[in-house]
Formats: structure tokens, sequence, C-alpha cells
């Protein structure tokens, strides 16, 4: 068993972590209070191949192996959360149901443009009413002739108004709960799909996340993707990938809010010597970075499956539940050991905090990773 | 035409500490390229692309210098091939020394053209090696480069003086060493670091190279750690900018400061 | 005559501390010259024992010389060359070393001479450390040159040489619009860093150096652009090292390789927004806060 990084994946990670504090750290913080999107890092990221990173070259993306695109995701994500997001929404949730489930003629319309960042993508499965019960969607798709007509609401839509390609999951038959769903390949501009208001959140306030409106939406009916009826399986399959990304999203935030509390505890002297001499403080030290550590070797195994053709639904969400919480847990702990300070805008523990939380939410929460964890070991 | 980038792959003395004895604790440091390489990197490119160009990277240092993660650094940035000297003679080796082994080797892969190294190493910050390097060549050199642009044998370069730039001609190969700020060295994309471990790479043996010897010998007598003035490390509260203005000119001017 | 120690002397004269280094060694010293006739004879009247003077076109910069430079200093070879920190000189002294096969070393802080040996105590890593060095054979010296010598009595008449000069000229000299400094003589220096967002701001600054009449310079950005000011106000490793009674680091974070550029100032301020930042441990009064606020308020404090 080999702990050692390659060569690439380290040099990717210095490389990436150049781009972040050049381009993306200087403006974490704008973002952030402007709950700006940052459109301008969107060409700029796919400059670097950053948007479709594990995706073979010669459909436009990267060729580079998963734990590179995790590790890169950490570092982007280490800069500014929001920004991870928007790159592990596009490449996880959009981009890869249409390299797995996509026909030949769905690849080459959506494909290149995706994987090359030229084109950024959405995953629209969230409902009002149906989060973790995503069998419980109302949205419908009505075939008639030779179109679809897709209604309902779809909520939490990372990346819209500013994604063109949505991957969207309805009902084609309501009567047959999960088993009725199917997915489709939407684009922005067509009639009948509209995106509302943007939502404000407690964190990942840069990450647009409008609901979509899906009103007499008329699609073509090859805009069908993965088949009839099998868009809960597109779904589940995905999300199995997505939360490895979004556990990276956490470890990001984890190693940032450490990062940020051991330069603290060397600077700030009370009682006559740096803080960092006391126990108390160096014992939370000890323990934030144990926990970090942990939620990186399951981040990466994770990756590692997807790689070596394993299955990595279990180990997915083992990382993602214990990252996601190990953020939470690592940025609370940073606040405490800056104190008053930590509690103020001049230092990005704040953000961190505010940021980590929704890790534990999104892209299936800690509860739904239970179930996945639970139900590999008791079935 | 065909440019050579010299560059190195060393430690940052950020990431070093000195012991009281006054000897180098280098073992939290990672080595990586030399922070200006990069910027030296960034102008062959420059070149390469408006003018079309080989572009080879040399290097030669101690062991390290050669592992397979320093070669794809540097051609990850974009360089075509590398010509390495790995060897554990060199580690002690002065500014003249390395000059005259990179000459060497400048001379093994014949037909170079220009010469494009950073402004200093982050380590050692002499500005030396490409002026050595220069003389042992008889090619001019020139220092402080913001630019380069023309064809092999009709170089225009520019480069700062005080008080501004000039501009220069230079009618044969030429060591040119970028300015620290010449250019902001793009960042690799993830497709030329993973292309870079196929790019070919040289290992030269420093003996076959037949490099003159120095006519001096440098011996290290002792290490120390330079007297450094104490500063009173004095935080003054800020909450109320005018009255932190108030207390900095009055502590200043108690000083003797003001 | 064997020359003991030749100086390497370019467009400027401000050879005076290089003279005294060569001087204290002992043996007869000599300039060689490949600059303007003017800066030839401005060194002559300083009282050498041989100055050489390499003529070349007008057109021509003292770069193009390092080969007149180096035959000159290899027929009459030196124990010790010595050259000031300028690019131009630079060029001149690595010719002059690559034909001697010297030793090289730029950080000298004492030169002496023991028996055989050189003696050379050299700050190494950015000031991190020193070592002590004794060099068997010639060694070739960069040192900050120090001011332009004054006049004595005697001295060699100079003796010009032209050797056919490297083929680079030059065609086009631009004006940055920048006004000279000379920060070493400025007895109070305020720098900025990347904490000054828009150069727009640099009036505010500005305000605050005419208050205590201090020269404003800058840390070296490894960015390209950011064309406040003139180069030679950069201060640090590549830079220049200054010794002020009074310097003020205002958003500036105080890495290494800046810092090394002032750790001669008798007091040292910095300001700045991260409290984290290196620069404070560095300061004898630190303001960890927004500048925006605070130099205006210093600026006012002040009247």
């Amino acid at each position: 068993m080999d702990f050692e990084l390659t060569d690439e994946q380290e040099l990717i990670r210095e490389a990436v972590k150049e781009f972040a504090e050049t381009e993306i750290t200087p403006i974490a913080a704008e973002l952030d209070r402007d709950h700006r999107f940052p459109i301008e890092l969107i060409p700029k990221l796919a400059g670097l191949n950053l948007m479709g990173m594990p995706y073979p070259e010669k459909v436009g993306g990267a060729g580079a192996d998963y734990v590179s695109y995790v590790i890169a995701i950490e570092e982007i994500s280490r800069a500014c959360a929001s920004t991870g997001i928007i790159v592990s929404a596009h490449t996880s949730l959009a981009t890869w149901p249409v390299y797995k489930f996509g026909t030949e003629a769905q690849k080459d319309r959506y494909l290149a443009d995706m994987a090359s960042g030229r084109r950024l993508g959405a995953f629209a499965l969230t409902e009002p009413a149906a989060g973790t019960d995503a069998g419980a969607g109302t949205a419908t798709a009505v075939l008639s002739g030779d179109e679809y007509i897709l209604n309902g609401t779809k909520m939490f839509i990372t990346n819209a108004p500013y994604a063109e390609v949505y991957v969207v999951f309805a009902k084609t038959d309501p009567a047959q709960g999960t088993r009725g769903i199917s997915a489709f390949i939407v684009e922005k501009d067509t009639p009948g799909f509209s995106v509302g208001e943007a939502e404000h959140k407690l964190g990942i306030r840069g990450s647009s996340t409008p609901p979509i409106y899906l009103a007499d939406c008329h699609i073509p009916r090859d805009a069908l993707l993965g088949g009839d009826g099998n868009g809960f399986k597109v779904a589940m399959q995905t999300l199995d990938g997505g939360r490895i990304g979004v556990s990276a999203q956490a470890l990001g935030i984890a190693q940032a809010a450490l990062d940020a509390a051991v330069a603290y505890a060397k600077e700030r002297v009370q009682f006559g010597k740096p803080i960092a001499t006391l126990q108390a403080i160096q014992w939370m030290i000890a323990d934030m970075a144990t926990q970090v550590a942990a939620a990186r070797l399951l981040v990466y195994r994770a990756a590692s499956c997807v790689d070596k053709g394993r299955p990595y639904s279990t180990e997915g969400a083992m990382a993602k539940l214990f990252a996601s919480e190990t953020a939470t847990r690592v940025a609370d702990r940073a606040i405490q050991i800056h104190g008053g300070y930590g509690y103020t805008e001049s230092y990005p523990v704040e953000r961190n905090y505010r940021d980590a939380k929704i890790t534990e939410l999104y892209e299936g929460t800690s509860e739904a990773q239970r179930m996945v964890i639970s139900r590999s070991y008791l079935r | 035409m065909r440019i050579v980038v010299a560059y190195k792959w060393t430690c940052d003395p950020e990431e070093a500490t000195v012991r009281a004895d006054g000897t180098v604790d280098w073992s939290r440091a990672k080595p990586g390229i030399s922070t200006y390489d990069p910027v030296a990197i960034e102008l062959a490119r420059r070149l390469a692309e408006a003018a079309g160009a080989e572009l080879i990277g040399v290097t030669a240092g101690p062991k390290g210098v050669g592992a397979p993660i320093a070669s794809k650094a540097a051609l990850g940035r974009g360089l075509d091939r590398v010509v390495i000297i790995e060897d554990d003679s060199l580690r002690e080796a002065g500014r003249s020394e390395l000059a005259a082994v990179l000459a060497e080797a400048i001379r093994h892969i014949g037909g170079v053209d220009l010469v494009i190294t950073g402004d200093s190493s982050v380590d050692v910050a002499a500005k030396m090696v490409p002026t050595v390097l220069a003389g042992e060549l008889g090619w001019p050199a020139v220092a402080e480069v913001s630019a380069v642009t023309g064809q092999a044998g009709a170089l225009r370069v520019e480069r700062s003086i005080p008080g501004g730039v000039q501009v220069l001609e230079i009618s044969g190969p030429a060591v040119l060493a970028a300015s620290a700020d010449a250019a902001v060295p793009r960042v690799p994309g993830m497709k030329e670091l993973l292309a870079a471990g196929k790019k070919p790479v040289e290992q030269l043996e420093l003996a076959a190279l037949e490099v003159p010897p120095q006519n001096a010998v440098m011996a290290v007598r002792g290490m120390s750690r330079p007297e450094r003035k104490a500063r009173k490390g004095q935080l003054i509260d800020t909450a109320d900018p005018a009255a932190a203005g108030t207390e900095l000119i009055t502590a200043l001017r108690e000083a003797g400061a003001l | 005559m064997s020359i003991n120690a030749w100086i390497v002397v370019g467009d400027q004269p401000t050879v005076g501390n290089l003279i005294t280094v060569a001087r204290s060694l002992g043996g007869p010293v000599g300039a060689v010259v490949a600059g303007p006739r003017s800066v030839a004879e401005t060194v002559a009247a300083s009282g050498l024992d041989k100055v050489v003077w390499c003529s070349a076109p007008d057109d021509v910069p003292a770069e193009a010389s390092a080969p007149a430079v180096a035959d000159t200093i290899a027929s009459d070879p030196p124990r010790v060359v010595l050259a000031g920190r300028n690019p131009g000189e630079r060029v001149l002294l690595g010719a002059a070393a690559a034909r001697l096969r010297a030793a090289v070393l730029t950080g000298a802080r004492s030169v002496s001479i023991d028996g055989g040996d050189v003696i050379v105590v050299n700050a190494v890593f950015g000031d991190l450390a020193e070592e002590t060095v004794a060099v068997s054979g010639p060694v070739a010296l960069l040192l900050d040159g120090g001011p332009v010598p004054s006049a004595s009595d005697g001295g060699a008449p100079i003796e010009e040489v032209s050797g056919a000069p490297l083929g680079l000229k030059v065609v086009e000299t631009r004006t940055s619009g920048f006004d000279e400094v000379d920060l070493n003589a400025a007895h109070r220096v305020i720098g900025i860093g990347r904490g000054l967002k828009a150069r727009e701001d640099l009036a505010m600054i500005e305000d605050l150096a005419h208050a205590i009449n201090a020269e404003i310079a800058c840390s070296r950005p490894v960015a390209e652009g950011l064309n406040w000011m003139g180069k030679d106000r950069y201060i640090g490793s590549s830079g220049a090292r200054i010794s002020p009674q009074l310097y003020l680091a205002i958003g500036i974070s105080g890495q290494l390789q800046h810092m090394v550029g002032v750790t001669g100032a008798e007091t040292i301020v910095a300001i700045n927004s991260d409290p984290n930042a290196a620069v404070f441990t560095q300061t004898d009064y630190g303001l960890v806060g927004d500048l925006y606020q605070l130099v205006p308020a210093i600026t006012a404090a002040l009247k």
C-alpha cells in the first residue's frame, strides 16, 4: 500500500495551488460578501483544463486520474469553497451522466463542450418536497409526439443560471415511484425553462443555487438521457461520484481552517506567550490535524477506488460523511482558537465555518450517507 | 531557434531555519523549481510562440536535481526537453564552477542561439551564474531583461535601466537574465503536466564533460548566525485609527526615530 | 607592478566602498572602466595605481566590453576582483571571473587576507546565516559600490584600450518618467507592498512621505506591470538594501526576500491587515489594521 502521491499528483497540487493563490484567494472574501458568482474564473479554470479533469483528452478533458481531480477540488476549495463546488458540480454531477449514459449523438453534442469547460453544466434533481426522498419528486415529463413536455420546480440548482446544460430529472411515469423517473438534458434557452431568484445561504455564497422552473418546457425526444425509467439509477450513480467531489471540498475547507488556526496560535500572545504554548490549544490542534489527516485518507481512498475500477459507493459515502463532519468540527475549533477575533470578518475562519456546514447537507445529507454505508454492511 | 533555459531545483530559505551554531536546517524544506525560473521559461515561451524555437531546459547540481519530479516540474512548464548534470560533487559548488558546467552542457547541446536564466536563484541569490556563464561561452550577457523578441542572430532585448528601459539589438548568441518581474508565468495546465513525463530527459555525466577546473578553492571555516537587531515588537491598538496614529507618532518621537 | 585588486567599473563611478575594501587588502589597486571616459576620469582622480579605460562606440553598452575587461584583468591577474551591485558591473565581473576561473562570492560582510588565503565572511541564504570562507586562489566579489570616491593626489594616468566589443548595441532608450532615487541616501523610507490596491492610493502614501520627509520604495513583487514606480525603488534581495533611520512597511507581508533589504534599519514600523503577517515578527512598532484608515490617521497626527 503506497501512501505517496505520484509526481504528477504532486505537480498538479502545486499548479492548482499557484492558480488558487493568484486568481481565487484575492477574490474569495469578496465573492462571499457580495454573494457573487465568479464568472470570470470559469474560462481561466477551463484554460488550465480544470473543468473536466477526469475525462479523456479525446473528449476534451485533461485525462487525469480521479485522485488528481480530487486534489484539484481540495486546493480550489481551500482558497474558496464556492469555487470548489462550482467546479465539482459541473464535473461530477453534470458532465459525468452525459459521459456515462449519453448516446453517441448526445456525447457529440455536449461532451466536448462540457469537459473542456466551454459550457457550464448543472444537475437538477432536488425539489421543494423531494430532498433525501428523491423518489417523491413531482416534476413530470410527458411524451407528446417527438417531444417531451416538462413541468415542475427544481430547488438549489448549483451553477444556475450560468450553466447552459442541465441534467434534469422528471417522472415519465408518476405511478412507478423511483422507477418512473427519467433523466433529460435541457439547454438553458429552451422556452418554458426559467431560473428563479437567487437563494441567500449561510455559506458558499459565491455559488449560485436558485430554483429552476419548468412550465410546459418542450424538449426533443432524444434529450432523454440513460433510457426511460432509468433516471433514479442515473441520479444515484452520479451522486456516488459527486459526493467524492464534495468530500474533497470539505477537506479543502478543513485544511484552510486548520492552517489559519495554526498561524494564529503562533502569533497570538496572551499571558506573555504565544497561545501555541498552551496545552489546551496544542491538543485542539493535534485533534484537528489528526481528523483532517484521516479525512484526507478516506477522500483519496475513495478516489483511488474510482481509478482502480473498484466499487466506490460506500467508500465515497464514508469519505463524504467523515470529511464533512470534520470540516464543521475543525472550522468550529478554529474559531475557538481565534477567540473573539475569529467571529469577525477580519479573519477567514468565520467564512470557513459557514461554508463547512453545507458539506453535511448537499449531495446526500450525512443521514443519507449513513443509509448507504449501513446498507452495505447490514444487507 | 534553439533556446536553453537554465533552471535550478532547490529549496526556498523561507522554509529553512538557522540553528544557534549558525548551521542551516533544511529538513522542513521541500525542493522545487527556483522561484524566478518560471519567469525565464515564460519569456522563452513567448519568444518561441512568436518566432518558433526548441526550448531546452538545462540544470546542474547535486543528487536530486535529476529526480523525475524535478524534470517533470520543468517540462510541465513548457520546455520540450531537459538536459541534466546530476553529480553530488556539485553540492558545494560555487557560482563559477556551476557556470563552467552549464557552459560545457550548452556546448554539448550545440547550436544554441540563446540562453535565458532567472534573475537569481531563490536560495543563493548571487545573480552571477548567468554572467559567468556568458564569460565562459564568450557571449554577450544582459541582465534585468524584461522582454525578448526577434530571431536567432537578430535578437531585440528590452532591459531596465535607472529611469527607464533600454532596447538592445544582439547580433549573435547571448545569455539573458530575466528580471524577477519581467512576466507573470502562466500556471501549467493539467494536460501539460500530465504530458511532461513523456518528454525527453538526457542525463550527462559530469566527468565526461571534462569541465576545466577552477583556479580557486573555497573552504568553509565556520558558520554563524548573523547579529540581528532586536526589535521591540510592540503592537499598537488600532481600534481607533486616529488614536493609533497619535500613539505611533508619540512613540516614534520618544524613541528618537522621528 | 602586479595588481593585487582590480575594481571593475561600468557606467557609474560609485565605487568608493570598493576602493576602501581593495586598499584594506594591501597591494596595488587598479580599476578597469567600461563606461564613459568621464567615469574613468573620476575614478582615476581618486588616486589608484592603475586605471584602464575600455573605449567603445557611443551606442554600445558597457556589457559589450566584457572581453576587453577580462583581457585587461587576465593580463595582470589579481588576487581579488571587485564590482558593485549593478547589472552592467555583474556582467563585467562575470566575464573576469570566468577568465580567471575565480571563486565568486556575493554576500561579503568582511574581506581580509590570512596567510595565503582570502578570508570572506559571507552572508548566505538571504541573510539567514553567515559563513566564514577561506579562498585559495583568485576571488571575485560583488559588494555595495558605495559613494563616488573623492579626488586625491597622485594616481595613475588613464590607459585606453579598445578591444572589439561584443555584438550588442543600444537602439532605443525609453524613459519611464519616474524620478530616479538613491534610497541609500534616504534617512526615512516608506515601503509599500501588495496591500496597496490601486495606483491612485499612492497619493495617500505620498502625503505621509511628504509629512515625514521620506522616500517611497516598494517590495519586489513577482508580477508584471505593477509599474507604479521606477525599479530603483525596489527593496529586497534582488533590489536595494538600505539602512535608514526609519522604515515604514505598509501593506507588506514581510517575506525574507524583501526584509533582507531593510534589516539594517534603525526603527521599523509595519502596517498590515493580516495579523499573521511575517512582518510583525520583525518590527519595533506594529499596527494590525486597515492601512486606508491608518495611513491618513498617522499623517493627520503629524500635523
